[in-house]
């Protein structure tokens, strides 16, 4: 179990694996699946998920130092660009193809096209175009930056029904507790992380913003090394072997904690697919790559550069390889419909966007690009046209 | 000679549709509470049509006072005139005669129709009213939010009345082959039934006609084909108790003491179900 575990964490399995368990036991035993998934839901996603941010935040701020495989503005403006025009890309898709019919409820769900699936869509990218392209930092990026903007919607969206004028006090309390400077030893931090943690979480629930981002403002107090390496991998890299690292220690207990998000949230009757269901997809599949691609050929055509080794074609692999809302997508859908058949809705769309990653490959196989680089007769034609 | 025909004819099949209308198996009692049930409605089309005149006919000999409108009251654009066409001309006759409609939403359904006056919504997305001894609870399914779930705990802890009725637009129990069931919600609100007495749910969303066994003491009904509909869209189950899928319907119900009358008709007034639930009073 222990050995499946890890090769399931190690190849980005678990979130997947807990979603194909979900489906299978919501469309086999409906009623125990939403028993067990409506009493665990506010512990999963808005206390356990606390933990999940936090260490995305920390592997960031990581990314973005001196050595970091997002340091320098520099290198970093064309993925950003490119994931800003996406995400307003799949925004504007998603709402016109929910304002093209008459299910009005919708509109409010556009934070959910928001949500990339990371560690999909850095698998896809990495199987597709190899280990050492240029694309990794590119996908890794275009990621954060497209969460970033979802989670900003999200953040400041009323989630507590229990508004308290303690609330604000609280958060100013937390960042006070975590700035305070470590006296000793790795017991003082993480007494620090538990006090301070929990005033935020309260803070930010009683002032009705989402609780599953109070972790993040400890980061910046976190001890940190750079991270040259890929965010999402599980390798062991010796400056981050340390129980001063939250990330190291926290990685299991997090991949725990995904599972069971994907358990209690993935879990669908999928029947009578609605409007809802086809909004997602079409934002996510359709939307962000074309405005991907948009954003990109508009920077290119003001000066900025794409990575060296990654060409037009490799782009169109990375704007479709990132389309996949998947996981991301699930957590933005809880966050912005309550439970009922619109989050239903937008859920079983959510699940869909995994389609994303057969796109990516078929873009692969079609321009002839990395794993496909030297087959297919389309994927040559491709290649002699853009020669 | 011809045009004189015509008109026989004419005659003769108003008659025969009138007489379609007559079937009426509700008790009709002088003090009893009557209301009519219509889900999935609003299209505009001729169905709809076709549905509010014979609830015109059937309320010239049972005269409800209200209809309760299961969600889906309008599809499509909703501008004014759109509720012109897809409500009030439909419903002209009952809307002149002083019954009063009272909607619950649905998924098509602008959630601005809150402030329509004439479903009487009072601006919220889910109330409660009484009529005699009878209260009724319409619930936003859409988003079953923790707000909406302790204020039906707590609207129906408060209620005295002698009958408890819900309803909704997403089904809780259905047979319906598009939708069916909605599990999760049922996980949320059934326990809050159950504990607090609710004796009957009406639900629409599946464009069909369908009784429900009574589930945990609760008769459950789907009617959501007062507009739309899908033909051959229900499945037999353990579940089902009734179904009707070959034409539009609406249902008609009668509330004395402690029975409640119900007819499901047709678009065509044939009535596809009828019977009474008995309420169980605790001593």
């Amino acid at each position: 179990m222990n050995r499946a575990f890890r090769y399931a964490v190690e190849q980005s399995l678990v979130v997947p694996c807990g979603a194909a368990i979900a489906l299978v036991w919501a469309n086999w035993r409906a009623e125990s699946y939403f028993h067990v998934a409506s009493g665990l839901a506010f512990a999963v996603n808005d206390v356990g998920m606390a933990l999940f941010f936090m260490l995305i935040a920390q592997e960031v701020l990581e990314a973005a130092m001196p050595g970091g495989a997002l340091h320098t503005w520099r290198r970093a403006t064309l993925p950003i660009v490119a994931a800003a025009g996406g995400t307003v890309g799949a925004i504007a898709v998603y709402e016109a193809f929910v304002m093209s019919g008459d299910e009005r409820l919708l509109v409010g769900g556009w934070p959910i096209v928001c949500g990339v699936d990371g560690a999909l869509a850095y698998v896809v990218a990495q199987w597709l175009l190899g280990n050492k392209s240029a694309a990794r930092p590119f996908v890794l990026l275009t990621v954060i930056v497209s969460n970033a903007i979802g989670l900003i919607a999200i953040g400041f969206r009323q989630q507590s029904l229990s508004l308290h004028p303690a609330g604000p006090l609280l958060i100013a309390l937390g960042l006070i507790v975590s700035a305070a400077r470590p006296r000793a030893g790795t017991g003082t931090m993480w007494l620090r992380i538990a006090a301070a943690g929990t005033m935020l979480w309260w803070g930010f629930w009683w002032s009705g913003l989402h609780p599953a981002l109070s972790l993040v403002p400890i980061v910046p107090f976190l001890p940190r090394s750079p991270r040259a390496t890929n965010l999402f991998s599980n390798g062991r890299h010796a400056p981050h072997d340390s129980p001063q690292h939250v990330e190291h220690v926290l990685r299991i207990p997090v991949q725990i904690i995904l599972l069971l998000f994907a358990l209690v949230n993935a879990g669908t009757a999928v029947h009578g697919l609605e409007r809802g269901t086809w909004a997602v997809p079409v934002g996510a599949l359709v939307g962000r790559p074309v405005a991907t691609l948009i954003a990109v050929i508009t920077s290119v055509g003001f000066g900025l550069r794409p990575p060296s080794g990654l060409g037009w074609r490799e782009l169109i692999v990375v704007a479709v390889a990132v389309s996949c809302s998947f996981t991301s997508g699930l957590f933005f859908a809880t966050a912005v419909f309550p439970m009922g058949p619109v989050l239903v809705e937008a859920k079983v769309g959510a699940l869909s966007t995994i389609a994303g990653a057969l796109v990516a490959t078929s873009a692969a196989w079609l321009l002839g690009v990395g794993r496909f680089e030297h087959r297919g007769r389309v994927g040559a034609r491709v290649r002699f046209h853009e020669g | 000679m011809k045009r004189a025909w015509i008109v026989l004819l004419l005659l003769v099949a108003g008659a025969t549709w009138a007489a379609g209308a007559s079937d009426l198996t509700l008790p009709n009692q002088a003090a009893s509470l009557k209301f009519a049930a219509i889900g999935d409605n609003g299209t505009g089309e001729a169905p709809e049509y076709d549905v509010g005149r014979q609830m015109a006919v059937y309320h010239e000999r049972f005269p409800f006072e209200l209809v309760i409108m299961l969600g889906d009251n309008l599809y499509g654009r909703q501008e004014r005139g759109d509720f012109v066409k897809k409500f009030e001309e439909p419903y002209r006759p009952l809307l002149n005669a002083g019954v009063q409609f009272y909607a619950s939403l649905g998924n098509h359904d602008n959630p601005s129709q809150q402030a329509y006056p004439l479903f009487h919504m009072g601006g919220v997305r889910y109330y409660t009213y009484s009529k005699g001894h009878v209260r009724f609870f319409a619930l936003d399914s859409n988003f079953m939010d923790g707000k909406q779930l302790a204020w039906i705990e707590s609207a129906l802890r408060q209620s005295q009345d002698d009958w408890k009725i819900c309803y909704f637009h997403h089904p809780l129990y259905s047979d319906g082959k598009t939708h069916g069931s909605q599990v999760d919600l049922r996980v949320l609100l059934e326990p809050l039934f159950v504990k607090y007495g609710v004796n009957v749910v009406f639900s629409g969303h599946d464009h069909v006609y369908e009784r429900i066994k009574p589930q945990k003491g609760i008769t459950y009904f789907v009617s959501g084909a007062a507009g739309q509909l899908r033909k051959g869209d229900v499945k037999r189950s353990d579940l089902t108790a009734a179904q009707f899928d070959q034409d539009c319907s609406f249902m008609l119900i009668e509330v004395s003491g402690d029975d409640l009358f119900f007819e499901a008709i047709s678009r065509t007034g044939a009535t596809v179900d009828s019977g009474v639930v008995h309420r169980h009073t605790t001593p």
